[in-house]
């Protein structure tokens, strides 16, 4: 009986799961600054895109969950949406600075645990988020 | 292992008088006390049966919910490191100390559950629930920690401070051994001396951890005050290093890729007390440790700590399973209609 209520629980638990808005009314944090050196960074990936792949399943795993799987932010839980402008015209370095660093205060955890690699492949799956076709909401 | 059975058997008989045993057990063991070999399956296993009720729910629920969840977990079992649990995510760990004997010592099995869950994406908590169980002896409860983690920088810095406060209130019998301050645990006392002296004790750690290259090498220090006991104020130590075995990600979904193993050693032990400070009289253990991601949300931890004093336990092995449930608290938050 008690495994038949607890199964009830998650299924009720499970169908009542919230739909999430795609974050429209993004606007970029203002003290969320990185420093000129570490902006001026180059992605060692730069020149392998066959690396994309991987951080594409980096980012399905670590990022979609807040970012959306299409990147374009999850507006109740006031994250980024990566495909507009204001986020693709930051510098590979200023992205990989944000993985790194997060911004704690506002939610955004560090992905330092991650390999320095890893992190920089996530910049070049982020940099194709720009390219993707918008949803229709934003179009 | 017969000898030690059958000089063991009266107490085990007081043990039952007591209610400290299921009574299904005494009925069990009064038909096969002379298997030795079904008694130590049956002690061994008796804890582990109960918590894995709660465990396989859990699973339950987290298999329904069909989310993928990052679990790229630090291999270190004592040592901590500046990396949070990411906000809102629920991990369940599920991990047994077993310490193998040296002479005047017990073999012995601590299984433990923790369930960690990011508060903030600067502050983590964790809950625990220990148990204990001897061959020859007995299984027991030996209690329950709460414990925080908060990172006061919001940066990533060279050096990357963590401020560590836990609650126990645990008995004298807990050897699940995530720390060891002071000398450490008793490992050759009875269990029924040993539970019914409790614990309330507060422990504070510095922790110090810094990424270089890829490599992780974090450094722990232990200050421990038992309100139950005057014993002073005890110190220990801790400290390891660790790195991904793959540095760079491959594009399929893969179990044996070596991105998916974190290897590195850690050692830790005790310092004594303000009573008798120093290493003299304390159990010390250096140990080699793996983790591997299974999937998205799983990581198996293995680790095998060679004692490196007469006190210590000559090995001490420690296996652990994590899963975790990514946004799980949004989840219950919107189920109960609370403000995310």
């Amino acid at each position: 009986m008690k495994w038949l209520i607890g199964l009830s629980g998650a299924l009720v638990l499970l169908g009542t799961d919230y739909m999430l808005a795609q974050n429209f009314a993004y606007q970029p944090d203002q003290n969320w600054r990185t420093p000129v050196a570490a902006a001026a960074r180059q992605n060692p990936l730069f020149d392998k895109p066959e690396a994309m792949a991987g951080g594409r399943k980096l980012f399905l795993r670590n990022c979609a969950e807040c970012h959306g799987h299409d990147g374009a932010g999850i507006e109740k839980k006031h994250s980024a949406d990566l495909q507009l402008p204001v986020v693709q015209v930051q510098s590979d370095g200023v992205l990989f600075w944000k993985i790194t660093n997060g911004n704690t205060a506002h939610g955004m955890p560090s992905w330092s645990k991650l390999p320095e690699l890893q992190r920089w492949q996530l910049v070049l799956y982020v940099r194709t988020l720009g390219t993707a076709p918008q949803s229709p909401a934003t179009k | 292992m017969a000898d030690t059975v059958r000089t063991a058997a009266p107490v085990q008989r007081n043990n039952f008088a007591d209610g400290i045993l299921p009574k299904h057990f005494a009925d069990r063991e009064l038909t096969t006390l002379t298997s030795a070999r079904r008694i130590t399956i049956y002690f061994a296993t008796e804890l582990q049966l109960q918590m894995s009720k709660t465990i396989l729910c859990m699973l339950l629920f987290s298999v329904i919910s069909l989310r993928t969840a990052v679990a790229q977990e630090s291999p270190f079992v004592v040592t901590y490191t500046h990396y949070m649990e990411e906000p809102g995510n629920l991990e369940i760990e599920t991990s047994s100390t077993t310490g193998v004997p040296r002479n005047g010592q017990q073999f012995y099995s601590a299984p433990y559950m923790e369930l960690e869950y990011g508060v903030t994406a600067r502050w983590t908590s964790e809950f625990y629930l220990e148990g204990q169980s001897t061959p020859g002896d007995s299984t027991v409860f030996t209690g329950w920690r709460w414990e925080n983690r908060y990172k006061p920088l919001d940066r990533e810095h060279w050096i990357n401070p963590v401020l560590y406060l836990e609650y126990e209130d645990l008995n004298e019998a807990s050897r699940i051994q995530k720390e060891v301050e002071g000398g450490g645990p008793d490992l050759s006392s009875r269990n029924t001396l040993l539970t019914r002296e409790r614990d309330h004790e507060l422990e504070g750690k510095l922790i110090l951890s810094g990424d270089y290259h890829d490599w992780n090498i974090s450094e722990n220090f232990i200050i421990a005050k038992n309100f139950s006991q005057s014993e002073g104020v005890e110190f220990g130590y801790s400290f390891g290093a660790s790195r991904p075995l793959g540095r760079l990600a491959s594009g399929t979904n893969c179990r044996w890729c070596r991105e998916n193993f974190i290897a590195g050693a850690e050692m830790y032990g005790g310092l004594g007390s303000t009573h008798s400070f120093g290493v003299g009289n304390t159990k010390h253990y250096v140990a080699p440790v793996i983790s591997w991601m299974l999937n998205d949300n799983s990581t198996v931890r293995v680790s095998t700590g060679i004692g490196l004093t007469r006190e210590s336990n000559p090995v001490i092995i420690r296996v652990g399973y994590t899963y975790e449930i990514q946004a799980f608290g949004a989840r219950i938050s919107h189920f109960f209609g609370w403000k995310p």
